[in-house]
C-alpha cells in the first residue's frame, strides 16, 4: 500500500513524512547519513581515498605529475580536479563526454580549492619558472545517490591529505630533476574545508543531505562550504525556491557542526591508516 | 560614491531590438553589457520534451572564444533562477530557449547576465511568478561592501558574491561565489543586495512604463 | 510592488508578481463557474497574464491592465509568441498532408492539424483542393496547453463564413500581436480608412499574420508597408500620412 502511493504520489508521500519531522529513511531533518572515509584505498595512486554518504559513493585518487609552471606565475603548480560521473552509477548518465552536472561540480570543487586557499599552490613548485607539481585529482562517482557535492569534498580533502609525493632535486650539472622515491613528503593542508548540502521542500522544510530521491522531489538545493575557522569558502545556490536571509543562518549553523563531525572522522580515518 | 559605495554603476536597458527572437533585451551595467535573446514557448524535439511543463535551455556565448567549463557553470545558475521564476506548466512539452552573449565584460558580469535574461523573457511575455535580479558585491580586506563592483574592484576585492533576488518577498534566489568570508559578512551582502534590488525593480517598472507609454 | 487594490491598476502597467486586491465585493462573491451573475456579485474572470492565488490575483506578464465590465480582467502586452487560443481566427500555412488531415503551420510551439472533411462542402468523395504551402484562413476548435491544436474552416452549421483557402496571389506579414488586437478593436477604423484610399482584400490573423491583395503589386506592398507603420503611430499621424497616399492616387 505505502509503495503504492509512494510511486503515484512521491511528493505527497513525503509530506506526510516531513510533517511529522522525520524522513522516509528514519533520519531526522537535521541528520546526516553514515559517512565511512576510507583513506589510501589505492595503493597505486599517490593519494587517495573512498567515501561514503549512505549509498553515495566517491573514489579520489590524486596523481602527481611534473609540468612546467604557468607562465604568469612561474612559482606556482596546479590542482586539477575533475569529477567523472559514469554511468557506473547511475542511468540518468550515457557514456561520452562529461555532462553539464559533472562540469559545474569540477568548477565548483576548482572553485573551492581557490577560494579556501587549502593548500598554497607555492608549495608545488619544485623550480622556479622550471618544474611545478601538477596535482591530478580525479574524483570517481561509484554509487551516485545524491549529494554529489558533499561526498566529492570530503573525498578530495581525505585524499589531498593522503599525498605523499617524493622529493625531488634539480642536478645542478645535467639540469634534470632527480626523483628520490625513499623520502617522501606529505602536503601541506592549510584548511580543511567541507561541505554541507541542503534539499528545501515546499519552500519550508530543509533538508540536510538529500539523497537522490530527495533532490528529485526538492524544489531548491543550497550547498555551504566552511573551513575550520567557521568561514565561508563558498555557498552555492542554483536558483530553485527563494530563501530568506535567516533560513540561511540555519543553514550555515548546520554546516558549521557539520565541519566538526568531519573532522573527527577524517582524523579518525587518517590515524588508522598511520597505525597500520 | 556614498559612504559604504552602496550605489550601483549606471544601468541602461533595451527592449525588442532583435527581429528575429520572441523577445530580446540588451543590459548594461557601467561598461558591462549583455545581449538576450528568448525563444519560446516554441517546437521541441520529442527526446527533450517534459510532459508536464516547458524545457528551459540557457545558452551563454561568451566575447571571444568557445564556451568553456566556467560558462557552463554560469548557464546552469541562469537556467535554475529562471526556472524557478517561469510557470513552465502553463507551456508543457514546449521548449524556451535564452541565449545570452556577452558584448563587454566590466565586472558584475553574472548579475548583468540574470537582469539582461530577466528583461528578455519579460519581452517575450512569457508568463512568470515574480521577477528577479542579479546583484553582484564586492568585499574589500576590511570587510566594505561594494555594490556592483567594475572589473579592477573585483579583482582587488577578497570575496565576490553574486545574488538573485526575486521581487516578491526579496528572497534570495540564487547565490554563487568568490573568496572567503564570514556568516555575518554574507547577511550584511545580502541586506546590501536586497537594498539594492529595490533599485533595479524600480528600474525595470519605469522602463515598461515607458515603453508602453509610446504605443 | 506590495498589493494594490484591482480597480487602481486598470489602464495602469503591471508587472509579473504584482498581486492585485480584488474588492471585498467581488471577493464575497460565490466561486461558482456557473450560474448567473448577478449586478452586485459580478463573476471574476481573468484574462490572460493574470492568474487566481488565493483570493487574489497574481499578474505574471507584463503590461497594461485592461477592464471590462462586469469583472473581466486581461493584461495587455506587446508578445510576438502566438500561442493558440480556442475560437481565434489564424492565418496557417499548410505544411504536409498525411492521410486525412493538414498540418498547418500557425506560429505556435506545434503545427495545428486540419481535417479535409473541415471545408465548406467537402465530403469522402470530393476532397478540397489544397496543397502544401497554401495559405488557410481558419478557427481553431481545439486549443489547449495539453492537446494538439485543432483548426477548422467552417463553422459549426457547416458554412465556410469567410474561411478556408486564401488566393494564390497577394501577400502575407507577419506583424506583432500587439498589433493585429488593435486593427481587429471593433471601434478601429485603420483598414477601413485604407480601403478607402486601395481598394483591397485582406485578412487579419490573431497570430500576427496579415494577407493583403490590392490592385496591383505595387499598391500591396504600400498598403503592408502602412500596416506595418500603424503600431507606433497615433491617430492624427496615422491620418496625416494617409492623406499623402490618397492624393497621389486620386
Amino acid at each position: 500500500m505505502a509503495a503504492g502511493f509512494k510511486t503515484v504520489e512521491p511528493l505527497e508521500y513525503y509530506r506526510k513524512f516531513l510533517k511529522e519531522a522525520c524522513r522516509p529513511d528514519g533520519r531526522e531533518l537535521t541528520e546526516f547519513r553514515t559517512t565511512t572515509i576510507n583513506v589510501g584505498s589505492i595503493t597505486t595512486a599517490d593519494g587517495s581515498a573512498l567515501v561514503k554518504l549512505g549509498n553515495c559513493t566517491v573514489l579520489c585518487g590524486v596523481k602527481a605529475e611534473f609540468t612546467a609552471p604557468p607562465a604568469d606565475a612561474p612559482n606556482k603548480g596546479y590542482v586539477v580536479p575533475n569529477v567523472d560521473l559514469t554511468p557506473l552509477c547511475s542511468s540518468q548518465f550515457r557514456p561520452g563526454p562529461p555532462g553539464e552536472e559533472a562540469q559545474v561540480a569540477s568548477q565548483f570543487i576548482a572553485d573551492v580549492i581557490d577560494n579556501s586557499q587549502m593548500l598554497l599552490k607555492e608549495d608545488l613548485c619544485i623550480a622556479h619558472g622550471k618544474l611545478a607539481w601538477v596535482l591530478y585529482c580525479d574524483l570517481i562517482c561509484l554509487d551516485y545517490d545524491g549529494n554529489l557535492l558533499d561526498t566529492c569534498m570530503c573525498a578530495l580533502v581525505a585524499a589531498l591529505q593522503n599525498v605523499r609525493l617524493p622529493s625531488v632535486k634539480i642536478n645542478e650539472e645535467t639540469g634534470l630533476a632527480e626523483v628520490n622515491l625513499k623520502t617522501k613528503h606529505a602536503l601541506k593542508i592549510l584548511k580543511h574545508p567541507v561541505a554541507t548540502s541542503f534539499a528545501v521542500f515546499d519552500d519550508t522544510f530543509l533538508l540536510v543531505d538529500p539523497t537522490g530521491e530527495e533532490e528529485g522531489l526538492a524544489s531548491g538545493l543550497l550547498t555551504v562550504v566552511t573551513d575550520e575557522d567557521e568561514r565561508l569558502c563558498a555557498t552555492r545556490k542554483p536558483g530553485g525556491s527563494a530563501l530568506a536571509a535567516e533560513k540561511l543562518q540555519e543553514c550555515i549553523s548546520r554546516a558549521i557542526t557539520r565541519h566538526k563531525e568531519v573532522t573527527n572522522l577524517l582524523q579518525e580515518a587518517l590515524a588508522s591508516v598511520k597505525s597500520e | 560614491m556614498e559612504a559604504v559605495g552602496s550605489v550601483l554603476r549606471e544601468y541602461g536597458c533595451e527592449q525588442s531590438l532583435l527581429s528575429r527572437p520572441d523577445g530580446s533585451a540588451t543590459f548594461l551595467q557601467g561598461d558591462t553589457s549583455v545581449m538576450a535573446g528568448v525563444y519560446g514557448p516554441a517546437e521541441i524535439k520529442v527526446s527533450r520534451e517534459i510532459h508536464n511543463k516547458a524545457t528551459l535551455e540557457v545558452i551563454l556565448r561568451p566575447k571571444t572564444g568557445l564556451p568553456a567549463i566556467q560558462e557552463k557553470n554560469q548557464e546552469q545558475l541562469i537556467r535554475e533562477t529562471c526556472e524557478s521564476v517561469i510557470i513552465g506548466s502553463l507551456h508543457p512539452r514546449t521548449s524556451i530557449t535564452i541565449v545570452l552573449q556577452i558584448v563587454s565584460d566590466a565586472g558584475s558580469l553574472l548579475s548583468c547576465c540574470l537582469n539582461a535574461a530577466c528583461m528578455g523573457l519579460m519581452d517575450a511575455g512569457l508568463p512568470m511568478r515574480a521577477l528577479f535580479c542579479g546583484v553582484t558585491c564586492a568585499m574589500d580586506n576590511d570587510g566594505t561592501i561594494t555594490l556592483d563592483p567594475n572589473f579592477r574592484q573585483q579583482k582587488e576585492s577578497r570575496a565576490v558574491l553574486t545574488f538573485a533576488i526575486e521581487s516578491t518577498e526579496r528572497k534570495v534566489l540564487m547565490m554563487s561565489n568568490r573568496g572567503v568570508y564570514s556568516a555575518t559578512e554574507l547577511q550584511q551582502c545580502i541586506a546590501a543586495a536586497q537594498i539594492a534590488s529595490e533599485k533595479l525593480f524600480q528600474f525595470y517598472r519605469d522602463f515598461i512604463r515607458r515603453r508602453y507609454s509610446k504605443s | 510592488m506590495s498589493a494594490v487594490s484591482i480597480e487602481d491598476a486598470v489602464g495602469q502597467i503591471v508587472l509579473p508578481g504584482d498581486v492585485l486586491v480584488l474588492s471585498t465585493q467581488s471577493r464575497d462573491a460565490p466561486l461558482s463557474l456557473s450560474g448567473p451573475s448577478t449586478s452586485n456579485r459580478p463573476r471574476v474572470v481573468c484574462g490572460p497574464g493574470l492568474m487566481r492565488q488565493e483570493d487574489d490575483l497574481l499578474v505574471n506578464k507584463c503590461g497594461l491592465l485592461r477592464h471590462r465590465d462586469p469583472a473581466i480582467y486581461w493584461v495587455d502586452s506587446q508578445q510576438k509568441r502566438y500561442v493558440p487560443v480556442k475560437g481565434d481566427h489564424v492565418i496557417g500555412i499548410v505544411t504536409t498532408k498525411s492521410g486525412d488531415i493538414f498540418k498547418v503551420d500557425v506560429g505556435g510551439s506545434e503545427q495545428a492539424s486540419l481535417s479535409y472533411l473541415a471545408f465548406e462542402g467537402a465530403t469522402k468523395k470530393n476532397r478540397p483542393n489544397v496543397k502544401v504551402g497554401d495559405l488557410v484562413y481558419g478557427q481553431f476548435i481545439v486549443a489547449n496547453k495539453d492537446m494538439e491544436p485543432e483548426m477548422a474552416c467552417i463553422d459549426s452549421s457547416g458554412k465556410a463564413n469567410g474561411k478556408g483557402v486564401i488566393g494564390q496571389d497577394g501577400l502575407m506579414l507577419k506583424v506583432s500581436l500587439g498589433l493585429v488586437r488593435k486593427l481587429l478593436i471593433p471601434q478601429n477604423d485603420i483598414v477601413q480608412e485604407l480601403m478607402n484610399i486601395f481598394p483591397m482584400e485582406v485578412v487579419i490573423g490573431m497570430n500576427g499574420r496579415i494577407w493583403v491583395k490590392a490592385k496591383t503589386v505595387q499598391q500591396t506592398l504600400i498598403v503592408a508597408n502602412l500596416l506595418e507603420a500603424c503600431e507606433y503611430l497615433t491617430a492624427e499621424q496615422r491620418k496625416h500620412v494617409f492623406s499623402k497616399f490618397s492624393d497621389n492616387v486620386i
